[in-house]
């Protein structure tokens, strides 16, 4: 344990705004009570205090969202948000105009992993389906939301697999073809575990030739063995301890395996050489108080001394979950490498 | 290093505690036009931004949540020290805490600080299981019959279906079939939605305890129009497309098109599409091809202007037919019986320690959900208390006693099971033409079971029957004036989840359409794993439970006035026509919603079904699309005297 509480709330308190501090003490709180010692996981009260919110074809701020169930065998569903269409009225957008390319033009389309530490939340939950509404207004986009399958009760690889079948099937999917040349341009993006996600599926999807235009990763969740500098300095520190992350990893990656798992570690000791892969370009934001960060930025360096192409946004005074309100020059500035890095890949 | 400097805007929840000295450079930082930055307001409303995530938090009491949060903080680590070692991970004690609405995160956290400060109390023992009942069914002694006022007949009646399967203890651990996926779906009414075309902005609030305003206020943030009001929400269309084969959208928009056109009374374009419909219907499979049937046929029907109530029609419409595909509806999918589940689990909470209870149900019919009531009671480690259930239902068009016979039925299980037990049927075409002195009027053998005068508790119980009292004017404002007047100690109200009463025919018509989409859906994937039916008989139920739903949405889309009893309203409306009548929300709570999602696990069969708390209420749905939603009431402190 690291730390005086007291000590911890004070330094924590003042980097944040109070409503962003509320916000995730809660998350933190109510996440304490879910996590079992021995491994299991209290679902029903996690689904319970889950915060939801439904799909609403209606136009709202521009933006519509359904959801779609994309495997049927496997009850896989997403969330799609697209740019409301121009006609205005009728309130409701028939549900033909929905599977219509918002654009003539060239348009990303966002496929989207949500945070939880590979345990919590869905595509449903408030705060990222705000994210992805977000992301939406920004850029034009077409945003699938993945709910892919949770650990405990799912481990490595079903998250991969879902993220997987989500990008097969926006391949397969005509609507999503848009500009003249009828292209898919796909961009993997994820928060925490959701972005460790997209960098495996976007793996997966250099190994089988289908095109990623970006990744576009926000406070990835990555690990190893070793203890880094940042996660004993800042351990119990600002929400996050190292102890959490050690339970969430365990409950992650299969049984016996430990934090070296290339799961967890991509760029350790077990993990996939990239060089000859053609991996896509990735935009990397790391927040400067979230106690992973050294292994963020060994995930960089990874990436470039693989020859790959990456950009990193280091925000230093920022906290995990700076992107879930927008109050703080953190928000709108990543907000805004986030737009261009999309549109300039178009 | 340089600190970066935040504040909230728009109505937001207030700055620092410690103003710091901070950076202020940037031109981003330029404060935006919106909510004055004057005195502060104790009387302002919620956070914005969070209200936005589902978090309801006054900005007058951000501070205190935040206090609270640190409280719980170090309340949870020190039970968790006593425990072990690891303080991130609580012991299992602290979270078979009850929550409820953990929207309010002040109330949520005040719950919690008392259940952790407080030496927890013993846990009641979870409800045992009830042993197969359906054995005991075959005694009747009719001399000490504790049943109807009627001079008893002496008849054999079989024993009443499974809802000895049906008992409450809560499932051991592997139940979480449905564990790491999704649980989706839920009030339509969110507060969240905003709609542009509900701009009006709430009266904003300047930040409270705010020591860091004027100076630092200018980098204020997020005073942009998302942060923006709010205040009255438009209901949410919440669409799950669960086919997106070409035909299928096809199908739906002809379906779409043709409703348009009737609503414009072009009725001879209308026409055409019917019959367009139904050869694109045919082309398709499975469900989609049914509710396109069902909505063609309705929407032909309606077109026609087939007189209502034809020779046809009245024998269909006999409630006997009613209750055998409701009956069907209850085996082939978890609805009714989730329905029940948690009508019964607030009934048994509001009757806990109750030695008289009364419970009235609107809508008596087979009185599937008693024999659970009434097991769970004579389980109560207290002992069961007297019951005594007054049954509403239709007249019957061929004399039969329906409601009679049931009571005979739920009779010889009270007595098999040891609950004193009294029965009444009151035949009644509406609830409205129901007075409360007929429902608190006891018959003539009251005589030894008077407990020095105590009190009876009531609960009245209605499962789908209120939506049709909105049928005539003034009729849902008379029957709650009654319920108030029986003064009950818990209203339950469970209804269909969707708004089949509001705006245009087209409107009504397209939340029907996604309605019974999501319906029909489900019935194909549902039959649990514990459904005691062979493949062909749940084939039969889900037939018939097609047919039962086919009435439904024959009656939403092709009838008008008084015949249009099928006039679903969602949860959000229901809570305001509630509230306005003089109730008071009751919350069920996690423990509630558990043993519901544990069931479901259970009977539920298909992965698709998904329980949902919002506000203190429960749903069900398939995937994202909540179908069903219970509710439970009290008088309110304002109604009571």
């Amino acid at each position: 344990m690291a730390g005086s509480n007291e000590v911890n709330a004070n330094e924590c308190r003042m980097v944040v705004p109070l409503n962003t501090w509320v916000l995730i003490s809660n998350f933190k709180l109510a996440y304490n009570m879910l996590r079992r010692p021995d491994g299991t996981f209290d679902r029903h009260l996690a689904e319970f205090l889950d915060r939801k919110v439904p799909a609403n074809a209606a136009p709202v701020n521009g933006v519509v969202s359904f959801d779609i169930l994309i495997d049927r065998t496997n009850n896989l569903l997403a969330r799609i948000y697209r740019p409301a269409p121009p006609n205005p009225s009728p309130a409701t957008t028939p549900l033909a105009d929905l599977h219509r390319p918002p654009s003539p033009d060239p348009f990303p389309v966002i496929i989207f992993f949500h945070g939880g530490s590979f345990a919590h939340s869905s595509p449903n939950t408030a705060i990222y389906d705000s994210l992805c509404r977000r992301f939406v207004s920004l850029s034009g986009a077409v945003v699938i939301s993945v709910d892919y399958r949770r650990s405990p009760e799912y481990r490595y690889p079903c998250a991969y697999d879902d993220g997987w079948a989500a990008l097969k099937w926006a391949s397969t999917e005509p609507w999503l073809h848009g500009g003249k040349d009828a292209k898919l341009r796909v961009f993997l993006c994820g928060d925490s575990s959701g972005g460790n996600i997209a960098h495996h599926v976007a793996v997966r999807a250099a190994e089988s030739g289908i095109e990623v235009s970006g990744n576009i990763l926000l406070n990835p969740m990555f690990g190893g063995n070793h203890r880094t500098e940042s996660e004993k300095r800042l351990d119990g520190k600002y929400f996050v301890t190292i102890q959490d992350r050690d339970w969430y990893w365990k409950a992650y990656l299969p049984e016996g395996a430990d934090r070296d798992h290339p799961a967890c570690n991509p760029f350790g000791p077990n993990g996939v050489n990239l060089e000859e892969l053609p991996f896509t370009k990735s935009l990397v934001i790391v927040a400067g108080l979230d106690l992973v960060q050294d292994w963020q930025l060994a995930y960089a360096d990874g990436l470039k001394t693989a020859g790959k192409d990456v950009k990193l946004v280091y925000r230093e005074q920022a906290t995990i979950g700076f992107y879930l309100l927008p109050n703080t020059d953190h928000f709108y500035e990543v907000m805004e490498e986030i737009k261009n890095f999309v549109t300039s890949n178009l | 290093m340089k600190r970066e400097h935040q504040e909230t805007g728009a109505g937001g929840g207030g700055g620092y505690h410690v103003a710091t000295a901070g950076d202020m450079t940037g031109a981003k930082g330029k404060m935006t036009a919106g909510p004055s930055m004057g005195t502060e307001d104790d009387d302002c409303g919620v956070d914005e931004l969070l209200a936005a995530l589902g978090y309801k938090v006054r900005s007058s009491e951000m501070a205190d949540v935040a206090q609270k949060l640190e409280q719980l903080e170090v309340a949870m680590a020190s039970t968790a020290a006593a425990a072990s070692d690891d303080a991130s991970v609580l012991p299992q004690i602290a979270s078979d805490t009850v929550h409820y609405d953990p929207s309010d995160l002040a109330t949520w956290l005040d719950s919690m600080l008392s259940e952790l400060n407080a030496p927890p109390p013993p846990l009641p023992p979870p409800p045992p299981v009830a042993a197969s009942v359906h054995h005991h069914h075959h005694r009747f002694d009719v001399s000490t019959a504790s049943a109807v006022s009627e001079p008893p007949a002496i008849t054999t009646v079989a024993p009443l279906r499974p809802s000895d399967a049906y008992d409450f203890k809560p499932v051991p651990a592997p139940a979480i079939a449905s564990g790491g996926r999704v649980v989706y779906g839920l009030d339509p009414q969110s507060e969240m939605i905003v709609s542009p075309r509900d701009q009006k902005r709430k009266r904003t609030c300047s930040p409270s305890s705010s020591s860091s305003r004027g100076a630092e206020a200018g980098r204020a943030r997020g005073s942009r129009t998302e942060g923006a009001s709010s205040a009255k929400p438009a209901a949410a269309v919440p669409v799950v497309v669960v086919d997106t084969q070409e035909t299928g959208i096809r199908l739906v928009h002809a379906l779409m098109a043709c409703a348009e056109a009737v609503q414009q009374e072009n009725l001879k374009a209308a026409d055409a599409l019917v019959k367009h419909i139904s050869v694109l219907a045919a082309s398709q499979d499975g469900p989609m091809r049914k509710v396109a049937g069902y909505f063609a046929a309705a929407i032909a029907r309606r077109i026609y202007r087939r007189r209502p109530l034809s020779q046809v029609d009245r024998a269909l419409d006999s409630p006997a037919l009613d209750d055998l595909l409701h009956g069907h509806f209850y085996e082939s999918c978890p609805y009714l019986k989730f329905a029940h589940f948690t009508a019964n689990q607030a009934i048994l909470e509001a009757f806990s320690s109750c030695r008289r209870v009364h419970v009235i149900d609107f809508g008596m019919r087979q009185g599937l959900q008693w024999p659970a009531l009434l097991q769970a009671l004579a389980l109560r480690p207290e002992g069961p208390p007297s019951l005594r259930l007054t049954g509403i239902g239709p007249p019957q068009s061929d004399h039969s006693d329906a409601l009679q016979q049931v009571g005979w039925k739920l009779a010889m299980l009270a007595k098999s099971i040891g609950v004193d037990f009294r029965y009444r049927g009151f035949v009644a075409s509406s609830l409205a033409d129901l007075e409360s002195r007929m429902l608190l009027e006891r018959d003539g053998n009251e005589g030894d079971r008077d407990d020095e005068g105590e009190e009876e508790a009531v609960a009245v119980n209605s499962v789908m029957e209120l939506h049709r009292l909105l049928a005539r004017t003034g009729a849902l404002e008379k029957v709650l004036r009654m319920v108030l007047a029986v003064r009950p100690r818990i209203v339950t109200v469970v209804e269909e989840e969707a708004n089949h009463n509001g705006g245009t025919f087209l409107d009504r018509f397209t939340e029907a359409l996604h309605y019974y989409s999501s319906m029909f859906d489900s019935l194909e994937g549902s039959g649990g794993q514990a459904a005691e039916a062979g493949e062909e008989e749940q084939q039969q139920h889900r037939a018939m439970a097609e047919a039962y739903l086919g009435r439904q949405i024959c009656n939403v889309v092709a009838c008008e006035g008084a015949e249009r009893t099928e006039r679903h309203e969602t949860l959000g409306q229901w809570r305001g026509r509630m509230a306005r009548a003089g109730f008071e929300p009751a919350h069920l709570g996690s423990n509630a919603f558990k043993q519901a999602s544990m069931l479901l696990a259970l009977y539920a069969g298909g992965d698709g079904f998904r329980v949902e708390e919002t506000d203190g209420c429960l749903t069900l749905g398939w995937h994202t699309r909540p179908l069903i939603a219970t509710s439970a009431w009290r008088v309110s402190a304002a109604a009571t005297r």
